[in-house]
């Protein structure tokens, strides 16, 4: 067996030294021809640029959720993180949104030990109806860190479903606003391909 | 539990209605509803009978496993699920069982 190590050990060092190529695309078999992307059948929107990545969830949390570390920023300071999400199923259970908004706070980032300031709510118009938008930063007074929360209530059919972004940043640093609008370009780009679980069931069983 | 919660106008809709089981006491559970806001009955079963007749108590463990289990109005057990809902096969299976109500 000896004999073959010399061979075996020049092999191994040149896969390593093998070109890596260009990171691939994840979203590459869903993306149109108009460079939105086809979710499930179901959603299409515009992805936000890189170093947004998406992120792997539970396959039945009917969610999808992006991330943005600072790894290429090398900021020197943590945590330095943003995501940003559409949520069919956001926690709480009204359907009144400002209702659902309280219900929501009490429950999102809650193993995350944030206290939450009164959030700033503003009606809003989302695709044409009527949405509530939720702007809060929490506290994570342990550990010193804070997080920038913006969150959108909306309607679809009987049910509510939300979009919320999160920056996290330590808390003697000021937060990146421009992110925002990748966020809001995002949510902006959202669209419904058919109807919901949900209104389906509800067509089919219109007097109940 | 707050799943069933969001969807507690829907089980109305299919005649149905939930309860929830734990080995907890009636003071943990009566804590534990006001936190999430339950509206629905939650049993307490110290004993852990219940449990043990829908196979949610494993051999050697002192807690239920997380199960669901839908019984119909004759009270034949139509589903026994274990680990966490998985609320539109629920809702599926509401919505057939109340159309078979209806026809009876």
């Amino acid at each position: 067996m000896m004999r073959f190590l010399p061979l075996l050990l020049p092999l191994f060092f040149l896969a390593a030294c093998l070109p890596q190529g260009p990171p691939t695309d994840p979203l590459a078999a869903l993306r149109s021809e108009k460079g939105t992307v086809i979710w499930e059948n179901e959603y299409e929107f515009a992805p936000p640029p890189p170093p947004w990545q998406l992120l792997s969830l539970d396959e039945t949390d009917y969610s999808i959720a992006f991330f943005r570390g600072c790894r290429d920023e090398d900021p020197g300071f943590y945590p330095c993180e943003s995501t940003f999400a559409y949520a069919e199923e956001p926690f709480g259970y009204s359907r009144d949104l400002k209702q659902r908004q309280e219900e929501f706070f009490r429950r999102f980032l809650w193993a995350a030990r944030v206290d939450f300031e009164e959030p700033r709510l503003e009606a809003i118009r989302l695709r044409g109806d009527n949405a509530l938008q939720a702007e809060t930063v929490g506290r994570e007074r342990v550990l010193g860190h804070k997080v920038l929360v913006r969150a959108l209530f909306a309607h679809r059919g009987e049910r509510v479903v939300a979009f919320y972004f999160t920056q996290w940043r330590p808390e003697d640093r000021s937060f990146d606003h421009g992110q925002l609008e990748n966020f809001q370009a995002f949510v902006d780009s959202f669209t419904y391909l058919r109807p919901s679980f949900y209104q389906q069931l509800r067509e089919r069983n219109p007097k109940r | 539990m707050e799943g069933h919660q969001r969807n507690l106008y829907l089980y109305d809709r299919f005649n149905a209605r939930v309860a929830g089981v734990s080995r907890d006491g009636i003071e943990t559970l009566r804590h534990w509803a006001d936190q999430l806001g339950l509206t629905f009955p939650l049993l307490a079963n110290p004993t852990g009978y219940l449990g043990i007749l829908f196979g949610a108590q494993h051999e050697g463990f002192p807690i239920f496993a997380r199960r669901t289990v839908v019984i119909d109005k004759w009270g034949t057990v139509r589903y026994s699920r274990e680990g966490s809902p998985d609320y539109r096969e629920i809702l599926l299976l509401l919505e057939k069982l109340h159309e078979e109500e209806t026809k009876r």
